[in-house]
């Protein structure tokens, strides 16, 4: 049995992609424009399905972007116009197509796509001021570091120099000797407290399984330990020393090269003593 | 509106350039588009399109409807060689990740097409063009042009869906 007018057929189906893509024309329009009119959902149904592919067609273009200026111009006369849904029936979206009903239901849903797209975009908002916090609590946190540092630098600091300028303080130089002939040192003790704080520059790396040991020597008397210490990239190291005994009395200092931990003795070759 | 306009206008420019061949022109249009999603967002169907695919065929039917009333050979012809203030922009962050993944999508699914097909399908897609008038464009039997797009379209669907 042939299909009347009004029955959707595979004819149609053939049609409807060019109709879509708004190629149809002559009889093949008529034909399909009454069969439509007729209230033929699957044509509908169809029709939306081949604009959702010429939408992905669309999308193939570079997109441009509009200036500044324009964006402006037409956010202002979208303000000079009534809201949605005041402004008076216009003609067919696409002119080809016969007009359907408005139903007030696509109200609400037009409004809820809209503050779907306001949502959608406030979650990117988030995200990126989410991103914009995590950043700042980096950049926070490496200062809050930085701080830290410089206060232990000021504290170093103003321990050094109370120590060095101390009544009666005594700075002694400490030369660079055997493997360190380059290297140079200072001590400085505070005969009162005993308290010294010796510095070396200019010390090679030690080798592996190797450190500096200072040691102060009282007069003729063997040499007490006063800690093991590394260098850093450029030969410098700091190393303080609570208590001296008999800090008041002339003494020698030096720096030998020990096992690592340092031993009790020196056994190794003196690197600087003053 | 302005979030919506700042998410779709670049590509609906975009089209509409890509359509008119004249940035002035399709700025013009690009206006009366975004007035019409204010004024008639009533008739939107989110059943029937996402509000990009709606607010894109506005502006292609109001882009088509400019090059139907104009003289179009040979204006387009002239604007087409050049426009100085084409400006076209590559999206940043994830947009353009989206943008160039979409795009990847659909051009692939574009060179399966026959070169013929393809053709034909943009020349209406782009130039409005019918059956017939792309029949005289390209001197082809009106029922070649016809099998052309027919199958071009069912054989984009098929890319695109896979």
């Amino acid at each position: 049995m042939m299909a009347g007018a009004h029955e959707h057929s595979a004819r149609f189906d053939e049609l409807l992609p060019a109709y879509a893509l708004g190629a149809l024309d002559g009889d093949d329009l008529r034909e399909l424009e009454a069969h439509i009119a007729a209230g033929c959902a699957e044509c509908w149904r169809q029709i939306d399905l081949w604009q959702g592919d010429l939408e992905a067609l669309a999308t193939t273009v570079e997109p441009v972007m509009p200036s500044a200026e324009l964006r402006e111009r037409v956010l202002r006369a979208v303000d000079d116009r009534p809201p949605i849904g005041r402004i008076s029936p216009v003609g067919p979206i696409d002119p080809i197509r016969p007009r359907r009903p408005i139903r007030s239901s696509r109200w609400l849903a037009i409004a809820a796509t809209l503050l779907l797209v306001v949502a959608v975009w406030g979650v990117w908002r988030q995200a990126r001021l989410s991103a914009e916090r995590d950043n700042l609590e980096r950049q926070v946190a490496s200062l809050e570091r930085r701080l830290e540092q410089t206060q232990a630098d000021n504290r170093r600091l103003a321990k050094t120099l109370s120590l060095i300028t101390a009544p009666g303080a005594r700075a002694i130089q400490l030369a660079g000797l055997g493997p360190a002939q380059g290297a140079v040192g200072h001590a400085f003790v505070n005969p009162t407290t005993g308290q010294a704080i010796v510095y070396a520059f200019d010390l090679p790396a030690p080798a592996a399984g190797k450190t500096y040991q200072l040691w102060w020597i009282p007069a003729g008397r063997p040499p007490v330990p006063a800690g093991t210490f590394d260098v850093d990239a450029h030969g410098a190291a700091r190393l303080e020393v609570d208590k001296v005994a008999d800090a008041a009395e002339p003494k020698t200092w030096a720096v030998t090269l020990e096992p690592a931990g340092g031993l009790p003795q020196p056994s190794g070759p003196i690197v600087l003593k003053g | 509106m302005a979030e919506i306009f700042d998410l779709h206008s670049p590509l609906v420019l975009g089209l509409l350039f890509r359509i008119l061949g004249r940035r002035s022109e399709a700025e013009e249009i690009l206006q009366e588009v975004f007035l019409q999603v204010w004024t008639q967002a009533g008739r939107y169907d989110p059943d029937r399109a996402s509000p990009r695919g709606w607010i894109l065929m506005l502006a292609r039917s109001r882009a088509l409807d400019r090059i139907r009333r104009r003289d179009s050979s040979r204006r387009r012809e002239e604007e087409v060689a050049g426009d100085p203030l084409l400006a076209a922009v590559h999206p940043v962050g994830t947009e353009r990740l989206e943008a160039v993944e979409r795009k990847s999508r659909v051009h692939s699914a574009l060179d399966l097409l026959a070169p013929e097909q393809r053709r034909c399908i943009e020349l209406a897609f782009f130039e409005g063009l019918t059956h017939t008038q792309i029949a005289e464009r390209l001197q082809a039997p009106l029922g070649t042009v016809k099998s052309r797009i027919l199958l071009g379209m069912n054989k984009l669907r098929q890319a695109l869906g896979s």
